[in-house]
């Protein structure tokens, strides 16, 4: 037996409309225990940081203010100033050799023979090769349900400089 | 303390169900518990005719909500309840058919009652494919004689604060201890972050300042000359010694270079793999020393100690409810950021959560519903299902089985378009929680949550000891993937202060709460205040002597 078009849709309406009451009531009485049993009794608390962190971030945005002194290029919360590259001077314990705080990083890489620049210059290359390449594999047996980690990397610096920050003054709106 | 005694507030019956109760006592409870019948994925209904379909008794409707009364059995839509109550004295507690939820016609309200939910829960356990214990805390993972391992380490600080007074009078000014700028050895502020987060963790750094990690037994003993644990020793010397001049972690940097020397390079380099490398170091070490070959979940380590945690993961098979359930131990979690702002979390399985539609924000507590929410599998990674023999979908669900004492969450901030071949940075804003409760992401909750939030006491409740944690530490990241900086924020006695490579200085907590977090460091909220009050500060006289150093404490040489 077929019906008229109109009854049809009439019909399809009527069942999504019976379809859509019972989902709102599945939920409305899921929430209804969860209140009921204070399974949420953390709520106040959770907007009450919510709130905290939409304030700071208007008032950080704000340029009038500065409740971040700057003080990176100026004096450090003991009264000290320090250059932007360390320069306290103290000995390689590879090779002996007295080296700039600011520049031991790239002095020891050589000096032990790894990394990037140290490796072209050996010639075992495949093994070169490999380190450079498995990275970060060695790590990820701690994070087993994690993304391998070589994949989730930020990374920090421009060789030669020691560490300059973005003034990341702008925030991203969603 | 800030363990809860029950996760209910165990609800007041109305003065209706108390009647109905003391009349009846348990037997339409009883009689109705063969009719329940659970679907799948968790849904119970009462099926009373196999076949028929049930209908009201006044308008023979089968649509919208029907209830079964519980004395006489009639059924009725929600329309006709109440004639039904009325035509028939004391009978006034009925079920939801589709729900198996107490309804009070009087009341006019969905009522509780926690024997109700334990006849349910007890069907829909017995109903469970594949045997009793399945979905549940499985007979196979031994039960846990978890010492109270804070109490352990807190024994150390009564002798750590000895070490630490000796040294207060160096202080140079009235500032906690053990705030002291890092020298940046070329590009190493992701060593230098990460460096200043652990010397605050309080279970590390109380074993340290302790000196559970003789140096000079330890040379003895290995002969070797590079000891990554004696260097973090040292590091903690100084850094806890009152001088406040900027460390320089050079020794440290050569043992963990001999440590991990597929990572020792002087580029760019990720502030979580070198966390993770650290901890494994200290791991290594500690075990040779130990002589032990436990695995991660027992391991006595100071690292494992510290951060490790236990996951649980639960496969549930579409078809026929099967699930089954694996342990895997971890130092941190890494949470993908909850960039679907407009999409609710899953109402049905949590406690009610601010909305995020209405700030449009990210927030912490959304990336770990995201993290803990059940996923469907493709389809291209249908799994065997014991019960039905046969490869079916399968849906994912994690939880946290066991806490760590420090909690270590790592936001994953790099989108990789397979299209484009490109990874790029995730700088969007992440909303974070100085205090946060954890409870809703524990195994407890989420198998709750999936037998309906039922009044009911699971095994292995409770046994995590406290999941209310407080902030110690945040890793910010500013500047793009390749190249960028890493900053510390530490909370000192509720004082932030933002450490820069070797700059140290005071901020507001909205500098903090506004920052680019990367990763967050939250510790049992117990640990916390105890750490506050050990963290001594010193009111220094105008006549004190200079600063003098002392060998091992301020230049590097060695």
């Amino acid at each position: 037996m077929s019906l008229p078009n109109e009854d049809y849709s009439q019909l399809s309406s009527h069942v999504f409309g019976d379809l859509l009451d019972f989902i709102i009531a599945d939920v409305a009485s899921e929430c209804h225990r969860v209140v009921k049993l204070g399974l949420d009794c953390n709520l106040e608390e959770e907007e009450e940081e919510i709130r905290l962190s939409a304030q700071a971030r208007l008032r950080v945005a704000d340029p009038g203010n500065s409740g971040e002194t700057n003080s990176k290029y100026v004096v450090d919360i003991f009264g000290q100033t320090h250059p932007s590259v360390a320069s306290e001077i103290f000995e390689c314990m590879n090779c002996g050799r007295s080296i700039a705080a600011g520049r031991f990083a790239p002095h020891l890489e050589k000096c032990m023979g790894k990394g990037r620049k140290a490796r072209l210059k050996v010639t075992r290359s495949s093994t070169a090769a490999q380190n450079r390449y498995s990275r970060g594999s060695s790590v990820s047996t701690y994070s087993p349900h994690s993304n391998s980690t070589s994949t989730n990397r930020l990374s920090n610096g421009t060789p030669g400089v020691a560490g300059e920050e973005y003034s990341n003054g702008t925030y991203e709106e969603p | 303390m800030c363990e809860r005694n029950s996760l209910y507030t165990n609800p007041k019956p109305c003065k209706h169900l108390a009647d109905y109760k003391l009349r009846r006592g348990f037997n339409g409870y009883d009689s109705l518990q063969n009719c329940l019948k659970t679907t799948p994925n968790g849904r119970t209904r009462v099926d009373k005719h196999n076949t028929k379909i049930p209908r009201c008794s006044f308008c023979n409707g089968s649509q919208g909500r029907l209830y079964i009364c519980l004395v006489c059995s009639s059924i009725s839509c929600s329309s006709h309840i109440l004639f039904h109550t009325q035509s028939e004295k004391g009978h006034e507690v009925a079920i939801d058919m589709e729900r198996s939820e107490l309804y009070c016609c009087l009341c006019r309200d969905q009522v509780y009652d926690p024997d109700f939910d334990k006849v349910v829960v007890s069907k829909q356990v017995k109903d469970l494919p594949g045997g009793k214990s399945n979905g549940f805390e499985a007979c196979r993972e031994r039960s846990s004689k978890r010492k109270r391992i804070d109490s352990g380490i807190g024994l150390d600080l009564k002798k750590s604060k000895l070490l630490i007074s000796m040294r207060d009078r160096r202080a140079k000014s009235c500032y906690p201890l053990g705030l002291r700028g890092l020298n940046n050895l070329g590009s190493t502020c992701f060593m230098n972050s990460v460096l200043q987060a652990l010397l605050h963790a309080p279970p590390l750094r109380n074993y340290f300042l302790s000196d559970r990690h003789n140096s000079v037994q330890c040379r003895k003993r290995s002969g070797e000359k590079v000891c990554l644990l004696c260097d973090i020793d040292a590091l903690y010397s100084a850094m806890f010694s009152g001088d406040r001049a900027p460390y320089s972690p050079a020794q440290l940097l050569y043992s963990w270079w001999q440590h991990s020397s597929n990572l020792a390079s002087y580029e760019e380099q990720d502030a979580h793999e070198f966390f993770i490398s650290v901890l494994d170091g200290i791991h290594e070490k500690e075990s040779k020393m130990l002589n032990s070959c436990k695995d991660d979940v027992d391991c006595q380590c100071i690292a494992h100690r510290a951060f490790s945690g236990l996951l649980r993961s639960d496969v549930r098979c579409i078809s026929c409810g099967f699930t089954s359930t694996t342990y895997d131990p971890c130092v941190d979690i890494s949470l993908n950021l909850d960039t679907s702002n407009l999409s609710p979390s899953d109402v049905a399985n949590k406690p009610i959560k601010p909305t995020d539609e209405k700030t449009g924000v990210s927030t912490l507590s959304g990336c770990l519903n995201l993290f803990t929410r059940a996923e469907k599998l493709g389809s291209d990674q249908k799994l065997h299902c014991q019960n039905c023999q046969e490869l079916r979908d399968s849906s994912k669900q994690m939880s946290i089985r066991r806490l760590p004492l420090v909690l270590c969450l790592h936001i994953k901030r790099v989108e990789h378009s397979l299209v484009r071949k490109m990874s790029r940075k995730i700088d969007q804003y992440l909303q974070f929680p100085f205090s946060l409760d954890m409870t809703p992401y524990l195994s407890s909750s989420i198998t709750r949550s999936r037998f309906g939030n039922r009044i009911f006491t699971f095994e292995h409740e409770n046994s995590n000891g406290c999941a209310e944690y407080e902030i110690f530490s945040v890793i910010a990241h500013s500047g793009m993937l390749e190249s960028g900086h890493y900053v510390t924020y530490l909370r000192l006695k509720n004082q932030w202060y933002k450490c820069d490579d070797a700059w140290v200085s005071e901020v507001d907590e909205e500098i903090v709460r506004a920052s680019e977090c990367y990763m967050l460091f939250y510790v049992q909220k117990p640990l916390y205040y105890k750490a506050n009050e050990d963290l001594s500060c010193v009111r220094i006289s105008p006549r004190r002597d200079p600063f003098l150093s002392t060998a091992g404490c301020s230049s590097n040489a060695k």
